[in-house]
């Protein structure tokens, strides 16, 4: 049984609406999370976890679903209220100064649409209106092609559409920080690669960007860096490459030669196993082994046209850090 | 990793800005976006207009002792002022605020910076408005084919107007905070309309009512705020027309759908 958990979320002591300023001429994180606690009756589906975003970057809050992910974020814009643990974004408490946070930040939530009645234009007009300085519409609407659609319903649009016109809603306000979860669920491969680019272009134009996703080839093509959550826990976090780098980085170099004498390459620099099936012939090694196995065969006189290279990938490494035991069933 | 100060002051709204203009602005859209729903003209406009044409013509227009004294047609008429008032706060609120949460909409406008005391205060204003065309339409169309009567007392008849406006628009907001989709929300408040303006004012007189339909009648806030405004419009009714009644429904609803908001902000 789950103890009783004490709901008092901490407010720090720098959570009044001020700068981010540490007081030592250097600023502090947008934002910066500790020891977060969010239980749904006896479910905790938020353990402690901690992390910070700092300013500029594409930051990614990767997880299977129900990791939460989603909770998270909510916490974050002081749309829930956590159960232990402090919050800090942009210098405020979420949990204190939600609404006044929530004017200052972009957010594209998962699961959450415009009334099917709403034209493009009127929702741009509502959104705007929210904030002193807003972006002007027709540029806004100019730089993510909605001005064809101005009239149309949101119910008109396509998922690329309708997702076009979030990003434009969330950057209406020329937000600092953008959270973006689950921006290219149920788009095609086509509208998922040109919704990457957009997200790019969000950031490269300086706004922090928190991108939520369980999609392990969109946070390792766009984020600077990385939290990988699993069951309400942070089980890793750092660059792609760097969480990466932490699985055992073999390389699995294969090609075709039913007739090269394999026992040669077991000698190569970097080379731990050869294995044959066939006419397919695969070497697992470290290092730039590659490179090595690619010397020898080309020395031996026998290039192969299909040397390729598989090397460990944050998929690899994100089903490593997020396996569950198989339950009874699954594993009879 | 580079650290840039962030001005916590830029891009804050001005203080005050959540309130009346936005209000005004968010309920400009909603009422857009009710006017572009054929089934909101149907449940406010329609649907009275049709049943109290009907009704009063069926009636007659001469005193009858069934109706309190009153001629049928004005019967019918200046307690239909009620009928429009519950067809808005039982079904069309209630529809259009579960269809917003259904669809992620007041999420959406709550991460954007919507407060909560927004979105509601626009809702009281998108009923004031609608209640009062559909009144306004209905009221007219009725007179003129019946003819009405002027006010007894002008003054109290907008006193139970507001008082109705406010006890439905309140039973509305409680409704849609509480009903999970736009479906649920028309069938639960089509299924509580029906009976209550049956019982409350809308249908047969009190005098051919059985007597658990009078006891029934006399628990339904409708029949309160129809037989206030039929007293002070016609001078005399015989339904029942205690005001604290209807307000205490109004402050129940409304500390139901406070607590309900404060519920799913956790």
């Amino acid at each position: 049984m789950p103890t009783t958990t004490t709901t008092t979320t901490t407010t720090s002591a720098r959570s009044s609406p001020t700068a981010l300023d540490r007081g030592d001429g250097r600023s502090g994180p947008v934002i910066a999370v500790r020891g977060l606690e969010k239980r749904y009756g006896s479910t905790l589906v938020l353990r402690g976890i901690s992390f910070a975003v700092e300013e500029g970057e594409l930051f990614g809050l990767l997880g299977t679903n129900g990791a939460g992910k989603t909770t998270t974020v909510e916490i974050l814009q002081g749309l829930r209220r956590a159960d232990r643990g402090s919050v800090e974004v942009l210098g405020l408490d979420p949990a204190v100064h939600g609404e006044r946070l929530r004017r200052r930040i972009g957010s594209q939530l998962q699961d959450a649409a415009l009334p099917e009645r709403l034209r493009v234009g009127e929702a741009l007009k509502l959104f705007a209106a929210l904030h002193p300085t807003p972006l002007p519409l027709d540029e806004l609407a100019g730089e993510w092609q909605l001005e064809a659609l101005w009239r149309r319903p949101f119910g008109a649009l396509s998922g690329g559409e309708r997702q076009r016109l979030f990003v434009a809603l969330a950057l209406v306000g020329r937000p600092r920080l953008v959270f973006l979860d689950e921006l290219t669920q149920n788009l095609d491969p086509v509208g998922r690669r040109r919704t990457w680019d957009v997200v790019r272009r969000i950031r490269d134009g300086g706004t922090t960007v928190v991108l939520v996703t369980h999609d392990v080839e969109e946070a390792e093509r766009l984020c600077d860096r990385i939290v990988v959550l699993d069951r309400g826990q942070v089980v890793a976090e750092g660059t792609p490459a760097s969480i990466v780098g932490e699985l055992d980085g073999r390389a699995v170099v294969s090609f075709t030669d039913g007739d090269l004498d394999v026992r040669g390459l077991r000698g190569v620099p970097g080379v731990d196993r050869v294995d044959r099936h066939g006419a397919q012939v695969r070497v697992t090694g470290s290092g730039p082994v590659l490179a090595h196995v690619g010397a020898h065969l080309v020395a031996m006189g026998r290039a192969p046209l299909d040397l390729r290279v598989q090397l460990p990938t944050l998929e690899d490494r994100f089903v490593v850090l997020t396996r569950r035991p198989l339950g009874p069933k699954e594993s009879s | 990793m580079t650290a840039v100060a962030v001005d916590p002051g830029v891009a804050v709204a001005p203080e005050g800005i959540g309130s009346v203009r936005t209000t005004a602005r968010l309920a400009g859209y909603e009422l857009r976006l009710l006017a572009r729903e054929p089934m909101v003209a149907v449940s406010l406009i329609g649907f009275p207009l049709a049943t109290v044409l009907v009704l009063a013509g069926v009636f007659g227009q001469g005193p009858d002792p069934d109706f309190g004294g009153v001629a049928p047609d004005d019967h019918y008429l200046a307690g239909y002022i009620g009928v429009v008032l519950a067809s808005m706060g039982l079904v069309t609120i209630p529809m259009h605020l579960a269809t917003h949460r259904e669809l992620g909409v007041l999420r959406r406008f709550r991460a954007a910076g919507l407060s909560g005391g927004v979105v509601v205060a626009s809702e009281i204003v998108v009923g004031l408005v609608l209640g009062t065309v559909s009144v306004t339409v209905v009221l007219a169309a009725g007179s003129a084919v019946y003819g009405l009567a002027a006010p007894d007392d002008v003054v109290a008849v907008l006193g139970w107007y507001l008082v109705g406006l406010f006890c439905f628009i309140a039973i509305g907001v409680a409704l849609g905070s509480l009903i999970p989709t736009g479906r649920a929300a028309s069938a639960f408040g089509n299924f509580v309309f029906v009976p209550m303006f049956l019982l409350g004012g809308g249908g047969p007189p009190r005098a051919v009512m059985t007597s658990t339909m009078v006891t029934l009648s006399d628990a339904l806030p409708l029949s309160h705020v129809i037989g206030g405004l039929r007293q002070s419009w016609l001078g005399s009714t015989d339904d029942p027309h205690s005001l604290w009644w209807p307000l205490l429904v109004a402050t129940l609803a409304v500390l139901s759908a406070v607590r309900t908001a404060r519920r799913r902000a956790g």
